[in-house]
């Protein structure tokens, strides 16, 4: 899988933040959220300030940490494309580099989960970005 | 939304020519099929399907002499479809079936469960005792003990609905209806061919299609599970319950597999009637509709001679 960076806010003049996944539940797996909120400094940043990072299509990406009351936060997570301001979304590419932020995110949670299985399981859904 | 995107499949009525009937429940529109006359029957299906399931069942059963009901569950089929996860419970959507069951105000009425239809339809049934005159169970379970060896690992199952990985794999790729049903059915090329589109438009869209990653989410693996203690409730209910009992699994059905699921329905509920095994995987309806049609009538036929004598 192609690298994710993390990215400090890019320039957002002329764009416009493009909702490509919602994610209600982060911490169903609490690892997941403890991987955002190790990546990002949550516990520190909280709500002041989206994460970025950088997919192989050389796109920018929002993660938007969204919380609940009465649970830890985040509770939950969008991820927006920063895109053209007019201009519609290029579907292929944002589905690829999602499969990427995904394959990020999975290899940064660390073991049990692995980036094999999320490979096996998009190869067994036939999912294009899985190859 | 949903209602055009089937139009759009092709002989779309001719393999569901039933009427649409809809009720609120809890606020949201449910859809549900109601054919026929007699004592009510209903038909539950789960994940990630709808009633549509159920249409080689339907015409037998009415034919036989039934009423029969059978409702989308609340987020599939023809049923309005909650947009945050939030929305959906295990017990709100036991509340839901409720809600139908005392709108319609249902009697003697004949509780058969597929898939999450069991745990709301049995979790229905197990608190409405005096509405309910007979279950039947296929391919479900109803115990706070992860349901099969297969639900606790990694690939494919819970990589499938890991944070994010879910809404992208469920919801932007539709997998479960695209990918997973066929995989759980014997006859492939017939279910490619006649039904697999229909489920497919059924679930036209990302946001859609919550409720096929939600519903994993709410299988309990451990004891920190949030429906772990209505599971453990609708475990000890039903080892109380006499209620008569039709058990009907697939022979080939590998992820419930018969030897583990059938069997222990069997020792809960030790007068059940079967197990019946059918050709099936999980989705056994897809591959022997009339069979499972006709061990029901059989069933309640025994039942309403055992009444009347």
């Amino acid at each position: 899988m192609a690298d994710v960076t993390v990215i400090a806010r890019p320039a957002t003049e002329g764009t416009r933040q493009a909702l490509v996944l919602t994610e209600d539940r982060i911490g169903h797996y609490p690892e997941f959220r403890a991987f955002f909120v190790r990546t990002f400094d949550l516990d520190r940043v909280g709500l002041s300030e989206a994460g970025f990072v950088r997919a192989p299509s050389g796109m920018a990406y929002a993660l938007v940490f969204v919380g609940r009351s009465g649970e830890p936060f985040p509770s939950g997570v969008e991820v927006y494309a920063i895109v053209d301001a007019l201009e519609p979304l290029d579907d292929a590419v944002v589905d690829k580099d999602l499969w990427a932020i995904l394959g990020w995110m999975i290899g940064g949670v660390g073991a049990p989960w692995s980036v094999e299985d999320l490979q096996a399981t998009g190869r067994l859904y036939r999912i294009p970005a899985a190859g | 939304m949903t209602v055009n995107t089937l139009e759009s499949v092709e002989g779309f009525h001719d393999k569901w020519p039933f009427a649409p009937h809809y009720v609120r429940v809890n606020g949201w529109r449910m859809h549900y099929v109601d054919e026929g006359a007699g004592d009510p029957v209903l038909l539950l299906h789960g994940n990630p399907t709808w009633g549509f399931l159920y249409r080689d069942v339907i015409p037998p059963l009415v034919k036989s002499g039934r009423r029969v009901l059978v409702p989308d569950m609340i987020g599939f089929g023809l049923s309005e479809k909650p947009a945050r996860e939030q929305a959906h419970s295990l017990d709100g959507h036991i509340a839901n079936l409720t809600g139908l069951v005392r709108q319609l105000d249902l009697q003697r009425l004949t509780v058969v469960c597929h898939d999450w239809g069991g745990p709301t339809g049995l979790g229905f049934a197990m608190s409405n005792p005096e509405r309910v005159r007979a279950l039947a169970v296929m391919s479900t379970w109803a115990w706070p003990t992860p349901p099969a060896e297969f639900h606790t690992r990694l690939f494919p199952w819970r990589t499938m609905h890991a944070p994010l990985v879910g809404p992208y794999l469920l919801g932007r790729h539709n997998v479960l209806a695209r990918r997973g049903v066929y995989l759980s059915v014997v006859g492939r090329d017939k279910f490619r061919r006649e039904a697999q589109p229909v489920y497919e438009a059924a679930l036209p869209d990302a946001e859609t299609r919550l409720l096929t990653w939600v519903w994993p989410r709410w299988i309990p693996l451990d004891d920190t599970a949030r429906a772990q203690a209505r599971f453990a409730w609708l475990e000890a209910e039903l080892a109380k319950s006499r209620l008569p009992t039709l058990i009907i699994w697939g022979r080939e059905d590998e992820v419930f597999d018969a030897a583990t699921f059938a069997e222990r329905f069997k020792r809960l509920l030790p007068h059940a009637d079967g197990p019946h095994m059918v050709t099936g995987r999980h989705f056994l309806q897809e591959d022997s509709g009339p069979e499972i049609a006709g061990l029901i009538a059989t069933f309640l036929d025994r039942l309403d001679r055992r009444g009347s004598a």
